[in-house]
């Protein structure tokens, strides 16, 4: 599994307008919603999903980056968004910094074990410094699609 | 009767006394009445004016044993407080604990005086009950499986460790002005701030001189190490009374430094300070109760119920809402506040000062005390459960642990063992061990699930409810609280 599979690029928001943690929430699964990878109809229980998830424990592990994630019976495939935030989103991270990058993943409720790995695949890479500081500093979907293919192709170091 | 079979007879009762209170107390507590008052009970009917006959009134020996316990108790609720809710709930503690004591008193002080109190022994009843009772509330919010919103139950915890040195120092310098000759300071206002300073100060900087003790102390047997933090916890209090601080400030602080720093033996600290603070509560209610002669109580239990009345639905909400004002608590969390403002032991133990500096109505403040204190127990313990759930503030509580795991070592151990309680939102929910990609030097060690221990082995799989205990490394914590959610304890 790599990140490409697992984000939608019609669901990439280089400049997030939400400035607290539950409108990035609210934002992203819109995204996701508008790139069709999640009904509408299922929006108002998603997002009371994530808030569910954040509550017990912030998924903000530290170092400007927040995985909200959830199972949901209402999910086909797995889908992440990614939103980047200048102003940085209080998401009562683990180590009280303000959050930057938000990758937000939604998968199906009936198979915990990809949901697991794409978790995976997603905290290998955003515990890589450089891959951090890159997606940070980009500007635009094609870059940060650009990113992941390389994150992907191990072309990014430590 | 030789002095022998006095004293066996004597801690045959206590003992006796002691039983019978803690198996009495889960009825007790279903009531809603808080435990301690069970032992207030227990105690007045072993009296000399009881069934049991025990003739006590020893003020002076009461109020001796009442500090230390104080000390302990504290001591114990530091132990427990992380530094995360000191600092959400710091600022309206803070002010809760000077300002809203303060207000309390003077509310108090207004009644008794309509009631017949002289001025001075009045305000000295108003400063007595002033303060809510650490024990207590604590006893209440983590023995009451309370699933209160953090920000009130750390608010109203913060505030009870905190007040208590505010009302003593008001009980202290307003006994002094009643037998002295002096008329009251302008000195008042400037004593509390600079002994509650200095009182912060030297508790800060002995808990830090504590740690690094701790830390290079070598003992024979684990079992000694509570014997140097009671130590610890006695020898900051002695010091900073003497160096005119507030000591019971200063014993507060030195536990949350030391709870909140890597010290060996922790979780055994805690268990044993734990029921330390148990002993002392009760023994101090028995005690208490065993002061109190009935006979006496009638002739002031008018003016005591109304004064606890007064104190319970005018001077405790009045204080709370002016306090609260400058913080972003709602109404109904406002309101919560103001309704739990719980006493306990403190008050009887202040109420014992005046009766040893020989006050001239040092009983009868003592008797009204009593009832101040029954009544602001019963009220607000009784109905706390039922407010909170009208007030639409009751969250589930997390189930009490069917079993805990714990390292204890008499050094400090490099890595994490911590537990989860798997919740469906978290991503291991439903998943095999083996699934989960932990890092090298991290692995689930055990699971409980109901009654039973599972092995963690790979096949195992994860269910909602299970009680996960996992060992990492420092680093993995957030990798480990991504999947599993935030661990039970963030303590240890």
């Amino acid at each position: 599994m790599n990140l490409r599979e697992i984000v939608v690029e019609q669901a990439i928001v280089p400049r997030l307008s939400a400035l607290d943690r539950d409108g990035v929430i609210n934002e992203l699964v819109g995204a996701l919603i508008d790139a069709d990878a999640a009904e509408a109809s299922a929006r108002d229980a998603l997002v009371k999903k994530f808030l569910d998830r954040e509550a017990k424990g912030s998924t903000g592990f530290g170092k400007g980056v927040a995985v909200p994630h959830v199972k949901h019976d209402s999910i086909p495939k797995m889908a992440a968004a990614i939103g980047l935030s200048a102003e940085g989103v209080d998401f009562n991270a683990y180590d009280r910094q303000p959050v930057y990058t938000v990758f937000l993943l939604l998968s199906p409720a009936d198979k915990p074990e990809e949901h697991l790995q794409a978790m995976e695949v997603i905290f290998k890479n955003l515990s890589k410094d450089t891959f951090r500081r890159f997606l940070r500093q980009s500007g635009s979907v094609d870059e940060i699609t650009e990113l992941l293919t390389d994150a992907d192709e191990q072309r990014i170091g430590g | 009767m030789t002095e022998f079979t006095a004293t066996s007879l004597l801690l045959a009762t206590f003992g006796l006394l002691l039983v019978l209170g803690v198996s009495l107390s889960r009825a007790v507590e279903r009531l809603g009445f808080p435990i301690a008052l069970l032992f207030l009970v227990l105690g007045m009917l072993a009296g000399s004016e009881g069934v049991g006959g025990v003739a006590f009134d020893d003020y002076r020996f009461a109020f001796q044993v009442g500090t230390m316990a104080l000390v302990l108790i504290l001591f114990d609720g530091g132990l427990n407080t992380s530094l995360r809710s000191v600092r959400e709930a710091a600022a309206p503690a803070a002010l809760l604990a000077t300002a809203g004591v303060l207000i309390t008193a003077a509310i108090v002080a207004l009644g008794a005086r309509l009631a017949g109190l002289d001025w001075k022994s009045a305000l000295l009843l108003g400063a007595v009950v002033s303060s809510t009772d650490a024990a207590t509330v604590f006893a209440v919010f983590r023995a009451g499986g309370f699933g209160l919103r953090r920000k009130i139950s750390t608010t109203l915890e913060l505030e009870s460790g905190l007040n208590d040195p505010a009302a003593v120092i008001l009980t202290v310098t307003l006994t002094q002005i009643a037998i002295g000759p002096s008329t009251l300071g302008w000195s008042l206002a400037l004593i509390i701030p600079l002994q509650l300073a200095i009182g912060a100060a030297l508790g800060v900087a002995t808990g830090y001189a504590s740690r690094w003790l701790l830390t290079r102390i070598r003992v024979s047997a684990g079992g000694l190490f509570p014997v140097i933090t009671v130590g610890l916890a006695l020898l900051t209090f002695g010091i900073t009374t003497a160096a005119n601080g507030s000591g019971f400030l200063a014993v507060y602080a030195m536990a949350v430094v030391l709870g909140n720093g890597p010290i060996p033996y922790k979780p055994g600290l805690r268990r044993i300070h734990d029921a330390l603070a148990w002993v002392c509560q009760v023994s101090m209610f028995l005690m208490l109760g065993l002061l109190v002669f009935p006979s006496m109580l009638p002739a002031v239990a008018l003016p005591g119920i109304l004064l606890g009345l007064l104190l319970a639905l005018v001077a405790r909400p009045v204080a709370v809402v002016l306090c609260l004002l400058p913080f972003r608590f709602k109404r109904a969390e406002t309101a919560f506040v103001a309704w739990a403002g719980l006493r306990g032991a403190v008050p009887i133990i202040l109420a014992c000062y005046p009766v040893l500096a020989g006050h001239p109505h040092g009983a009868e403040l003592f008797n009204l005390v009593f009832f101040i204190v029954v009544v602001n127990a019963i009220v607000p313990g009784a109905t706390l459960r039922w407010v909170s759930r009208r007030l639409g503030l009751f969250e589930h509580a997390r189930p009490t642990p069917s079993a805990v795991l714990e390292i204890n070592a008499t050094s400090i151990l490099a890595g994490r063992l911590l537990a989860f309680r798997i919740s469906p939102q978290v991503a291991v929910c439903g998943a095999k061990i083996s699934e989960i990609e932990f890092p090298p030097e991290a692995a689930v060690l055990l699971v409980v699930r109901d009654k039973r221990i599972l092995a963690a082995r790979g096949a195992t799989v994860l269910n909602e409810g299970d009680r996960v205990h996992l060992f990492c490394r420092d680093e993995d914590v957030p990798f480990v609280t991504l999947l599993f959610g935030q661990p039970e304890d963030e303590n240890s």
